[in-house]
Formats: C-alpha cells, sequence, structure tokens
C-alpha cells in the first residue's frame, strides 16, 4: 500500500533540464511544487578531469535507473529489438544538464513551420515521403521572449547574428531576431577555431562561434570557463557551466515552495474517473508513496516520458495515459540514427593542440542548414550545421584512424600515433530530422526492468530526406577541412542505423490536432487537462542544433501558461 | 590578456578542493587482479606486439597496460572477464598446435603472424581497446607508468585551469605530469 503524501499544487517528474527550469516560474509564482527526482544531488568534488570516469565508463551519474531501462531498437516491426548498452541520459538533480556539451541554440524560425515554408518555396511534392510532418504549432516569435528569459536567468554565452533585425556577421546570422545581446561574450577564440574560421571565410561561408550555457566570464556568482577540456560527459568542477542544479532549482528552492524528493522512481500516474491526472505513484529506497496534485508536469527524457505514459494504464485510459488518439509514441525521430553523425574527420600536418577547451568552444557554419541555401532539384530539404570543437582526452586521441597511412598496430602504428594523435580532429554534423511514419516508440513486449515494467522499444525506419542531407553536408565538411590544410579527410558516411540517442525528439508531439498530437502548444495534454508535458519529446521538427535551450524556453512557457491559468487548470 | 590571465587564476583558487584524496574510491585504488601468472603472461606477450618497446621508447607492457587490463577484469569490468579468458586460452591453444610452443615464448615475427589472423576479430579489437586505456588513461589506474603513455602522444595532461596560452597552435603547452587524483610523477 503506498504511502500517502500531501497534497501539493503541482507535482514535477523529473528535475533535469526542463523540470529543473519549469519549477522557478512556478514557485515564483507562489505554487507549491514537489520535484521528484531519481537522482539525488552530486557533490562537485566529484567531477573529474578523468576520461576513464566521464567517457569510459559514464560514471556522472547518481542513479542506475537510466541504466536499467534502456531502450531497445530495431529496423523495422519485422525484426527483433536489441537493448542498447549505454543509457543516453542520466538521473541527478540537474540530469543531464550536468553533464551535456552546453550548446545553447535556439532553434531557426524555419525549424517550427517547416512544412509550410517546403511547401511554398519548393511544392507539396518536396515534403519527405513517408514523413509525418507538420508545422508547430508555435512560431520562432512567440517563443523568443522565453528564450531570452532562460538566456538570461540560467546564463548563455555567445555573439548575436540578429538583434531586432539588425545583422552582425560575427554572430550567426541565420538566426531569427533577438530583442537583445546574450549576457555574455562568447568563449575565447583558440588558433584553431581562428583557422577554422579563416578557412570557412575562405569558402565563402560565416563562421561563428555557437552559443553556450557556459560562463565566459564570471556570472551571477559563478565562475567562467577553466577551458579543461573534460566537459563531454563530465561535470564542471567549477560551476561554470550552468546546470540548471548550480542555476533555477536553486532560485527556486529559495521560494520555499519546491521541495525536492530525491532518489525517487515514478513508476506511474495516476487517473481518475474524470480522466484527470491525480498525482503519482513513486518507489524510494523500496517504499511505495503517492504524491497528489492538482497538475502533473512530466518532465523526464524522451524515452521515460513515453514510458511512463504507455505504463500509466487506466479505465479512462486503457491503451496509456494520453493515448486514446494513438499518438503516444508516434513522430519519434533521433539525431544521430539519420544522419553521418561524427563520420568525416581530418588529418592535419601539424599539431592542432586542442587538448583543452571545450566541446562549446567551437567554430560552427550554418550556410548548409535549415532553408540557408536554394534545395531546388537536390531532392531533399533541410541540411545540417557543420562543426568543429576543441576538447580531445588521450585514450580517443589515439584511439584514431590511420587513415590508410599505417597499420593498427605494431611499431608502426605506434611512431604514426606519436605523430598524428594530436593532429586530428572529428566535425559535429547535426541535419535537421523529421518525424516518419515508420519510426515510432513503444513498449518492448520482452526487455523489461527489475520492476517488471517494459522498456522503451524504438522502431527506426529509413528516411528519404535525412540520408541525402548527411551526404550534402559531409562533403560540405570535407572541403571546410581541405581548405584549412587537411592532408587527409575520411570520406561521409551513409547513416549509422537506429540506437538509443542524447537527441532523442518526439512521442508525445506538439501540435493544434488531437488526432496527431498529445499536448496542445502549452505542452498540456489534449486529453488530460491537468497533465503537462515538458521536453523534446513535444517536438515536432529537430533542428540542426542541440535541443536543450528549446526545451527550457518551452518549459517555461508551459510553467508561465500554467501559472496564468491556475484556475481553469489547476 | 591579462585579464584572462587573472580569471584562469582565480578559478584555479577556487577550485583547490579540488579531487581530495579522500575522494579515492576503494574499487579504483585496489590491487585486486583477475589473471593467473600465466594468463598475464599471454597477455603481456599480446600487447607487447601491439605496441612494441622500440627506439621511441617503451611499450604497452613497459607502460603498464597489462596491469590496466588485470585490475578492470576483477572490477568495474567483471561482467567481460570469462570472455576475457576464454580468448586468451584460445591464443594459447593457437600457439600450442602451430608451433607447440606458450604464446609467450614465441619470437615477435611468430606472434605477429599468430595475431595477424586474429586480427579484428572481436578478442582482438577488444584487447586492442584496452590496451589503449591502459597506455592513455589517468596513472591512477595503474597504466600509463610515469606518464609514459601522455608523452608518447604529447598529450599535456590534465590541468584544472587552462590559460589561453595553453590553447596556443605554434607553442604546445608544457607537460603537466600531474594525476587527477593528485599524486605528482
Amino acid at each position: 500500500m503506498a504511502i500517502r503524501l500531501k497534497p501539493v499544487d503541482v507535482a514535477v517528474v523529473g528535475l533535469g533540464a526542463a523540470g529543473g527550469v519549469a519549477v522557478l516560474p512556478l514557485t515564483r509564482a507562489g505554487l507549491k511544487v514537489a520535484g521528484i527526482e531519481a537522482g539525488t544531488w552530486i557533490d562537485i568534488h566529484t567531477f573529474k578531469p578523468d576520461e576513464i570516469y566521464n567517457n569510459v565508463r559514464s560514471l556522472v551519474t547518481t542513479s542506475d535507473k537510466a541504466k536499467r531501462e534502456i531502450p531497445t531498437f530495431r529496423r523495422t516491426d519485422r525484426d527483433r529489438a536489441v537493448q542498447g548498452t549505454n543509457a543516453p541520459m542520466m538521473n541527478a538533480i540537474g540530469g543531464t544538464s550536468i553533464h551535456y556539451h552546453a550548446q545553447s541554440w535556439r532553434y531557426s524560425p524555419w525549424d517550427f513551420r517547416v512544412r509550410t515554408a517546403s511547401i511554398q518555396r519548393y511544392g507539396a511534392n518536396s515534403i519527405p515521403k513517408g514523413s509525418s510532418l507538420e508545422d508547430w504549432p508555435v512560431a520562432y516569435d512567440e517563443l523568443e521572449d522565453f528564450y531570452d528569459r532562460v538566456e538570461y536567468e540560467i546564463g548563455v554565452s555567445g555573439r548575436a547574428g540578429n538583434i531586432m533585425g539588425k545583422i552582425d556577421p560575427r554572430g550567426n546570422v541565420y538566426e531569427g531576431p533577438r530583442r537583445r545581446d546574450f549576457p555574455m561574450p562568447p568563449l575565447r577564440d583558440t588558433d584553431f577555431t581562428d583557422m577554422m574560421a579563416a578557412a570557412a571565410r575562405k569558402q565563402g561561408w560565416k563562421p561563428f562561434r555557437g552559443p553556450a550555457a557556459i560562463n565566459s566570464q564570471p556570472y551571477q556568482g559563478r565562475p567562467g570557463c577553466a577551458y579543461h577540456g573534460y566537459c563531454d560527459r563530465g561535470g564542471c568542477h567549477i560551476n561554470a557551466k550552468n546546470s540548471t542544479a548550480v542555476t533555477t532549482i536553486p532560485e527556486a528552492l529559495k521560494t520555499k515552495n519546491l521541495k525536492i524528493f530525491d532518489k525517487a522512481q515514478v513508476t506511474r500516474i495516476e487517473t481518475d474517473a474524470n480522466a484527470k491526472v491525480t498525482g503519482v505513484t513513486y518507489i524510494r529506497e523500496r517504499r511505495e508513496y503517492f504524491q497528489p496534485a492538482k497538475v502533473v508536469l512530466v518532465a523526464s527524457y524522451t524515452y521515460e516520458n513515453v514510458r511512463l505514459l504507455f505504463l500509466s494504464k487506466s479505465k479512462a485510459y486503457p491503451g496509456g495515459l494520453s493515448n486514446n488518439h494513438g499518438q503516444v509514441g508516434r513522430h519519434y525521430f533521433g539525431h544521430w540514427d539519420a544522419q553521418a553523425g561524427t563520420g568525416v574527420s581530418a588529418l592535419f600536418p601539424f599539431d592542432l593542440n586542442i587538448w583543452y577547451g571545450a566541446i562549446a568552444q567551437n567554430c560552427t557554419v550554418e550556410e548548409f542548414a535549415d532553408d540557408n541555401f536554394d534545395h531546388t532539384g537536390l531532392g531533399f530539404i533541410g541540411g545540417a550545421t557543420i562543426q568543429v570543437n576543441t576538447e580531445k582526452h588521450p585514450i580517443g586521441a589515439a584511439a584514431m584512424s590511420t587513415y590508410g597511412r599505417a597499420p593498427a598496430w605494431g611499431s608502426k602504428w605506434k611512431a604514426f600515433v606519436r605523430e598524428n594523435a594530436g593532429r586530428w580532429v572529428s566535425s559535429y554534423i547535426q541535419c535537421n530530422t523529421f518525424p516518419y511514419e515508420n519510426t515510432y516508440l513503444d513498449l518492448d513486449p520482452d526487455t523489461k526492468d527489475p520492476l517488471g515494467d517494459p522498456v522503451c522499444r524504438i522502431t527506426s525506419g529509413t528516411k528519404d530526406s535525412e540520408p541525402k542531407q548527411a551526404v550534402y553536408t559531409g562533403q560540405k565538411m570535407e572541403a571546410w577541412f581541405r581548405a584549412a590544410g587537411a592532408v587527409e579527410v575520411t570520406e561521409a558516411r551513409t547513416p549509422p542505423g537506429p540506437s538509443t540517442t542524447t537527441h532523442a525528439f518526439g512521442g508525445t508531439r506538439m501540435g493544434a490536432d488531437p488526432e496527431t498530437n498529445v499536448v496542445d502548444q502549452f505542452g498540456f495534454s489534449h486529453e488530460a487537462p491537468n497533465l503537462g508535458i515538458l521536453g523534446a519529446s513535444t517536438f515536432g521538427t529537430s533542428g540542426a542544433r542541440n535541443p536543450t535551450l528549446t526545451v527550457q524556453a518551452l518549459a517555461w512557457r508551459t510553467a508561465e501558461h500554467l501559472v496564468k491559468n491556475w484556475k481553469s487548470i489547476g | 590578456m591579462k585579464r584572462d590571465k587573472d580569471i584562469s587564476r582565480r578559478t584555479v583558487l577556487a577550485s583547490t578542493a579540488f579531487v581530495p584524496i579522500a575522494a579515492l574510491t576503494a574499487s579504483a585504488q585496489s590491487a585486486a587482479t583477475a589473471l593467473s601468472a600465466e594468463q598475464l603472461k599471454t597477455l603481456e606477450a599480446f600487447i607487447d606486439r601491439l605496441c612494441p618497446k622500440d627506439d621511441i621508447g617503451p611499450g604497452a607492457v613497459e607502460i603498464g597496460a597489462a596491469i590496466y587490463i588485470d585490475r578492470v577484469l576483477a572490477g568495474p569490468n567483471a561482467a567481460e572477464k570469462s570472455a576475457f579468458l576464454d580468448g586468451l586460452a584460445n591464443v594459447e591453444s593457437l600457439a600450442r598446435s602451430a608451433h607447440n610452443m606458450s604464446f609467450a615464448e614465441l619470437s615477435p615475427t611468430l606472434r605477429d603472424q599468430l595475431l595477424t589472423r586474429l586480427e579484428n576479430t572481436p578478442f582482438f579489437n577488444r584487447v586492442r581497446r584496452l590496451t589503449l586505456e591502459g597506455m592513455f588513461s589517468d596513472p591512477y589506474y595503474g597504466g600509463n607508468r610515469n606518464f609514459a603513455g601522455w608523452d608518447l602522444i604529447r598529450y599535456p595532461g590534465p590541468r584544472l585551469a587552462v590559460a589561453p596560452e595553453d590553447q596556443k597552435m605554434s607553442t604546445p603547452p608544457k607537460p603537466y605530469r600531474r594525476s587527477a587524483y593528485g599524486n605528482k610523477a
């Protein structure tokens, strides 16, 4: 029998990048919030400049929940799914915003209206075959206010390319108009990023430093980045990375309206006969609790959000919570299973000295993303952001390709890595990706977690547009490397196939039509009026860029909508 | 430039509590091992061919990669121990059937011949991967003895804070031979 807790106004499931932001506007408005998180606080003294700890063993996490429910994946519904080996996400107060790259992008205005814009410019046949692409129910201009608030609240460094229509070529000239500059200048340049920027300009492109939720100078009492090169899958040892654990969550705690329940794994969202949600059931240290709440905001990761809805079956929702239209799990897509990923790398005839820095210390080109170029006759829409980064670790560096110039072992290999481990660099290519009918999430019939609940299953079929985007932009990346003086460049590869991913989108898509979407434009369920869903599971397109800032802007918007409409929703 | 330097210095000062010795965990410190003396010999004879000692300097064995592998198989990688031991036994039996000798007793040329046959098998790739980990990981884990792995590839070592000069291409940073866990070489 579950222990029944004192009712609260809002239960937030997951205090990561999304929930960690949403709790701030809620608690500032005076709502009583229970933040229910599978992980707990992480002591920054456990963050180490140690590749084994961060990258080989993935130890920057306080909870095994994510590891116990790693999704399975398969290509088609005729295949048997196999379980992944890596948990794509982590559990902690602050969630994955603790060990992410902190690339903190706004989506482009085009990302929100891909369908309409593509039909207008290229005709109805341009929509990728087999896709279920829709425009978002929210436009860039409506989200701009929330982007701005999050950027200033958590701290984002960067250089504006478009302030209210005034273009600055030192920033991203393709970004949507912003009301003001970033709160901090971009992370510093290096010889390497300068070299790549010069090569991009030689191609006629307009390179720039990407935005980062990393302090480039002291901000709100926390120091600027130390550039020590252990940012990827590592927590920040000086709190210069602006995870929600050091920004919005502590601010929300100051209001005294947030109570955190850590090490608590939510197993079900409960529902009453009127089809409203009544609270959440969770397990903490082998005991079961029920937290009653007037409103539930689900803010775990894409796979966890979808899985929790499927697991929360009831009389009102026999096929899973908010799934009476059969849309939960549909319109799923991932950045990596559709594209070449980091398939393009280059060898230079000189030392690059990119050992230190951060992935977010980068040089980025957007000429081939979105609809920033004419696609007539190309047979695809969208493209990719192409980018190079600093931060290289010794094991990863030595595990390099020998580019056909040396064997993979022996004295010749040793001489090769001695010369070249510090002379090669990979690229970061993120395609615009879209939802397809053949790609979806459901529960795996065979693989279960230790509680006996099925894990999430990914079915990810072949795509029409993305493989062509990947090849096209991979060739641009290759040209960029050659222009910078690379002597070897690996070829652009075909897509790697389905897997779990840290950039997983859809499954509870946001849209005006309840027949094809799970949540409305404010992130609330079309079916259960007091259930909100936060995170990239609500996205209808991926953007050619990292999703977290958009997750956070939407989280703030959902929370503000709830505050403004508390009487009708709560 | 000066301002940047000040910030770096401040961040260093702000992080003096970085990884206290007390944070050392029992598992990583433990000298528990997984391999018998014979198995260790086979492994060393194997990884010695992946990265031999030569004019350039010490090889995988001298750098301590076998110690790293022996320890992780007894600890964090225990799940793969039995498959790994099977792989070693297979190498040994190939040597016996081809040359009627233990793998470790074979000449470098014969060992290379045998390993070439195993190239691209999952076991070969796994030994190669773990050898890289042992050579280039923090010395805390038992390999990368005297920072010889990092010196080989000119990795300048983990620093708590990195100045703009340390990211220059023309003047590589001076090696900073220090474990993230504090034991200075």
